[in-house]
Order: structure tokens, then sequence, then C-alpha cells
């Protein structure tokens, strides 16, 4: 995670969701930080479970300045002048990602560039728990991203994709996405999946199993399909 | 809060850096409960000295020293115990009195405390377990921690202070009492130009100044965004503020990029005269009448050079403003920090239509909480 973030740190620009619409008083121009550059993302399906009709892969894909820019940002509600009148650390953040109403904060580091960093991090992550992208199986071949998280003894794995991306590597949460669709795509069986992946049901078992929010995710679904949970 | 005394502690931590560290003992400290033997001990060794040393020095974050100390995990256990109980005792007395920081803040500032203090951090989370006599090594000694906790409760040190640094943007900023905390609002100015870098490169490959730059904040962020070519010009009137600016200067290595002046505003930069292509300055602006009310941590221990912006708080923004246009290279950019919308409207008027045809594009920007907190624009 560290390392995304000290990438997005170092080139930060236009990072501000803006909150407040421009207004003119005065003659003068009264703006707010930045502009935000929401694309053509539809609104109107929200709501639907968070999957909706967009592709969450298409989210992941983006930088975290043009992800940023499709979050409205909040820190605590100024409660008094603010600036040198304060000493009070009020650097939490909380990141309204538009398009899909995901929301995701960061209270406990100690800037708010910080706070602003993880709360992405975080967004990324929920992004990739929560929108799902549909699968053609007939055609299905797994990309590269979640080749990459899978372990080395997949039949599917070429020698291009590399060392195992594990849970800390900020990478990973692309492979989790995918995974994450295929097995929605299968409805929950892991055995299904794992033949798609070129793995025993064991191995795709134990990387489930290995991520947190991953091994949540996948049981959350098994449990509304009625199957027993991977412990 | 009557018989109040300065003690300062014998250390000899820091051999290299000579350094007090400065309490003041209250009634009120026998109103919380502690374990008695360290903290006793560091009082029984104290002496009574009427007011805090100058240092020509800066002091070096808790962070940054070296883990001389140690204590058994037990010990420092039964530190945080107590520590935190303060912390839990205090309610919301802060928040009603001033505006202060309640419970919750107390102790996150506790825990950054504690992985501020301790060698290594991944001792804190085995804290709550921990039933034994294993030695843990820390920066401070413990009986220092008993203190510094103390001051940070009853007389409202700022958390800042205690550490001797602040997290600000990506940076992490040596500071001490004398030198203006950064604050989280400020850490937009370094966007700001950021972004009119970003469309025009010629800004990044000139002269920039910082005026009233206090730790050196945003002076080191911009100097880490400029091109090969960009420089910024540091000034503080304040000598405590030039020597740590420096001191934070040197740690990120920017002494190349940033330089550091002692004077008054404009003084210092004579030689520089129509030549800026940007000029940035978070100057006092608290109203005068206003800083008898601020909060403790700020209000007490703050300097009133770095916030006291005379009766409208804007005796140094029109300064600056009226300097601006001898200062910057015609397209040159500005962004001043302010007290909120009032000043930012005024400033802003006052650019564009007192001074006749010195500024355009000039603009108010908004800070994170919603409040119009900078004047920004271009010289003609
Ligand atoms: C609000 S503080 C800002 C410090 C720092 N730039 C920041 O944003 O954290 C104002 C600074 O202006 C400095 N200052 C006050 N009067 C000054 C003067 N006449 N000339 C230069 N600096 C001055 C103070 O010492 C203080 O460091």
């Amino acid at each position: 995670m560290a390392q995304t973030l000290l990438k997005w740190v170092g080139t930060s620009s236009r990072l501000f969701g803006s909150f407040k619409p421009a207004l003119h008083t005065h003659g003068l121009q009264v703006q707010v930080p930045f502009q935000r550059q929401i694309k053509a993302f539809t609104l109107s399906d929200r709501g639907g479970g968070g999957a909706g009709g967009y592709s969450g892969r298409d989210f992941l894909a983006l930088s975290d300045e043009q992800l940023m820019g499709q979050c409205e940002m909040d820190t605590f509600k100024a409660s008094g002048p603010g600036g040198q009148h304060r000493n009070k650390r009020e650097s939490a953040v909380r990141l309204k990602h538009v398009p899909t109403g995901i929301v995701a904060q960061a209270v406990e580091d100690r800037s708010q560039h910080k706070n602003r960093a993880s709360a992405l991090a975080r967004l990324r992550t929920l992004l990739a728990l929560k929108v799902r992208n549909k699968l053609n199986l007939d055609e299905y071949r797994p990309p590269l991203e979640l080749l990459q998280i899978l372990p080395a003894k997949s039949t599917m794995r070429t020698s291009d994709c590399g060392p195992q991306i594990g849970p800390n590597n900020p990478k990973f949460v692309l492979g989790m996405q995918a995974l994450l669709d295929l097995i929605f795509a299968v409805d929950g069986s892991i055995s299904d999946a794992a033949k798609y992946l070129g793995l025993s049901t064991g191995a795709l078992s134990r990387l489930i199993l290995s991520d947190d929010s991953l091994r949540m995710a996948v049981n959350e679904l098994r449990s509304s399909k009625g199957m027993r949970p991977l412990t | 809060m009557i018989c109040r005394g300065f003690v300062v502690l014998e250390r000899e931590m820091n051999s290299s850096f000579p350094r007090a560290i400065r309490s003041t003992i209250s009634p009120s400290s026998l109103v919380f409960k502690r374990p008695k033997p360290p903290f006793f001990a560091a009082l029984s060794r104290s002496i009574s000295v009427s007011s805090m040393p100058t240092s020509p020095n800066p002091q070096i974050p808790l962070f940054l020293r070296p883990p001389k100390f140690s204590s058994t995990l037990s010990d420092l256990q039964k530190w945080q115990e107590w520590a935190k109980s303060i912390a839990l005792s205090v309610g919301s007395k802060f928040v009603d009195i001033d505006n202060g920081p309640d419970t919750i803040l107390l102790c996150r500032e506790l825990k950054w405390l504690l992985e501020d203090a301790v060698e290594d951090k991944s001792t804190v989370p085995e804290l709550g377990s921990a039933k034994n006599g294993r030695l843990v090594r820390l920066k401070a000694d413990i009986e220092e921690l008993y203190v510094l906790w103390k001051q940070r409760i009853e007389e409202r040190r700022p958390f800042q202070y205690i550490v001797g640094c602040e997290h600000w943007r990506d940076l992490i900023l040596s500071v001490q009492e004398g030198v203006l905390i950064p604050r989280p609002e400020t850490e937009l100015i370094v966007d700001l130009v950021g972004e009119v870098v970003l469309e025009n490169k010629g800004l990044g490959d000139g002269i920039w100044a910082d005026l009233g730059t206090g730790s050196g904040a945003i002076a080191i962020g911009i100097g880490r965004i400029l091109g090969s070519g960009g420089k910024v010009i540091a000034t503080d009137l304040s000598p405590v503020a030039a020597s740590v600016a420096a001191y934070n200067v040197e740690r990120y290595e920017l002494q190349d990029k940033v330089e550091i002046r002692q004077g008054s505003w404009f003084e210092p930069l004579d030689d520089v005269k129509g030549a800026l292509v940007g000029l940035v300055s978070n100057p006092p602006y608290i109203p005068s009448h206003l800083i008898l009310g601020l909060q403790a941590e700020v209000g007490k221990h703050e300097p009133r050079l770095a916030l006291d912006g005379g009766e409208n708080g804007m005796d140094d923004l029109l300064h600056l403003c009226k300097g601006a246009a001898l200062m910057l290279k015609p397209g040159g950019f500005f962004a001043f920090e302010t007290n909120g919308e009032k000043q930012c409207e005024f400033l802003a008027d006052f650019l564009t239509n007192k001074l006749e045809t010195s500024f355009h594009n000039v603009k108010v920007v908004y800070d994170f909480a919603g409040i119009q907190r900078f004047v920004t624009g271009f010289h003609n």
C-alpha cells in the first residue's frame, strides 16, 4: 500500500474534490480549489447492490488523481475559524465516490495528506469488492492482473506473469476484483472457479483465505446462495 | 494555577544537542493518580529556573533521537494506562473551556507519542498483553514520558511540541516552542503552487519566496515540486523559526533549493526585487482581540509573533499585498493564507480594484473545511 500512496503524494495536483459550486460575488471569481473531472459515468442506476451498470475495472484503472477527481471529499465540517486558530488535528478524511456512492474514510494518520492517501487506497479495495463486472464464461481467459495474484502452480500462468503478487502489493486489488468477478460468474463455486484458473480447489481456497476482505466477500456471496463458508 | 515555576530536568541524552525540557508544576498535578517512583524521581532531580534557555541549536524531534533508554514492557504499559486514565478524566472539559481537544483526540495523541518514543513500533500493540519483564528500547526515559504527558494535559502543551514534530503533507517537520505548528489548511498552498507550475513550466524554474516561513513547511513543500532551475527563499523575523526551518531544509536535503534568510518580510529580499516568479505567505492574521480567547494549546504556547495580525488581523497581509507588485516579475504568481471569508473578500477587492492594474485573475480559494481561506492571483 505504502508504495502507491507515496507515488500519489509525490505528484499531487488536482487532488481535491470540490464540495461547493463556484460562486460569483462582488464581481470577483470565487473558486473552489480545483474542478472535478467527472467523466461520463451514469449515475442513474446507483444503489442496485453496488453493482450498477458501470465497469469496476474502469475505476481501478484510473490514476489516483483521476479517481480522486470522481470523489467528493469532506473533512470535519468547519467548527470555527480553523487555520491559525486551531490545534486539533482535524485531519480525518471522508471520500465519497460519486459514480458508485461508495464511501471510504481514514482518521488514524497524523497528516491530512496521508489520511487522504489511505482513504483513497481503501476506496480502491472497496471498489474491487463491491463493483462487479459481467463475464462471458464461454470465452473466459483470466486477465493478466488475475494471473499475477495466482500461485506459481497455476497451469494458466506463463512466465511473463512474474512472481505472485500478495495482498500487501497495491496491484493485488486489481487481481482480487477479477477473481471476484469470476467467482460471482460461477455463483460462488470454488471448484468451478478453480478450473478456469488452472488451480486445485484447495489452492484457490488458500488464496481466498489469505486476504480478509476477499474471504469475507466470497463468504458473503456463498451464504447468500446457501453454501457453506470457506474457513 | 498559582505558584507556577519552571522546572528544568537535567538530561544526559543528546549530548550533541544540549536541551532542556520545560515543565510547570501546579497544585492540580496532585489530582491525577500515578505510579509514584519514576515520576517523583524525576522531580527530585530537577532544579528551578525562571525562563527557557534560548537554544542555539534546534531540538531534535523525539522520533529521531537515538534509543538510549529502556524500560520493561510492563513498566511502559503502566505508563500507558496512567496516561490513558488522565486523558479519559479530561472528558469534554477542554472542549467546554475553549474548544480544545477531547478524550478521543488525546488518546490518539497518546498512541502517536508511544509510536515516536519506542525504538520498534511493532511493540506498541503488544503492550495490551504485556505481562512480562522484556525490555523495550526507548528514545526518551520513561520518567520523561511521565513529565511530557503531564505537560500535555495540565499545561495544554501542544502535542507537537511534546514530540517535537508535526506530520504535514508527506513531510515530518521538526517544531519547537517559538515556532508555529504548521496547520493542515496550509497544506493546500503547496498544491496551488503545484497547479500553476504544471500549467506554466517557466514558474517552476524561477525564484520563489515564502515569507514568514516558520518551520519551513511551505518552502520545503514548494522546493520539492520545482524544476531543476527553481529555488525558494524563505524568510522569518524569528531566529528560532529561522534555525528550525534550516534544520528541516537540511533533513530533506534541500539546501540547494531552499535558502533561509532572517529578517522582516521583504527586507531580506532586496537582491531579488522584481525578479520573483512566485510569492507565498501564511502571515499572522488573527485579530489582536481574539488572541486571548484562543484554545490554550495555541494562545498559551505558540508564538504571538506568528499569530497576531494587528487590530483587524490584516496588518501583515496588507503589507504583503502592497509589496507583492514590486517583488514579482510580470506574470508572477502569489498565494496568501487568510483568516477566512472577510479577509479574503477584502483583500481580493483591494488587489483587484485598489491597486489599479497590478494584478489579474485574483481568486479566493476554499480550504478543505469549506472556508474561504486563500487569495491567489498573478502580476500583470
Ligand atoms: C502563521 S506563521 C506561519 C508559519 C509557516 N509559514 C506555516 O505556515 O506554518 C507566521 C510566521 O510569520 C513570521 N513573522 C511574523 N512577523 C514577521 C515579520 N515582520 N517578518 C517576517 N516574518 C514574520 C512568524 O515568526 C511566523 O513564523
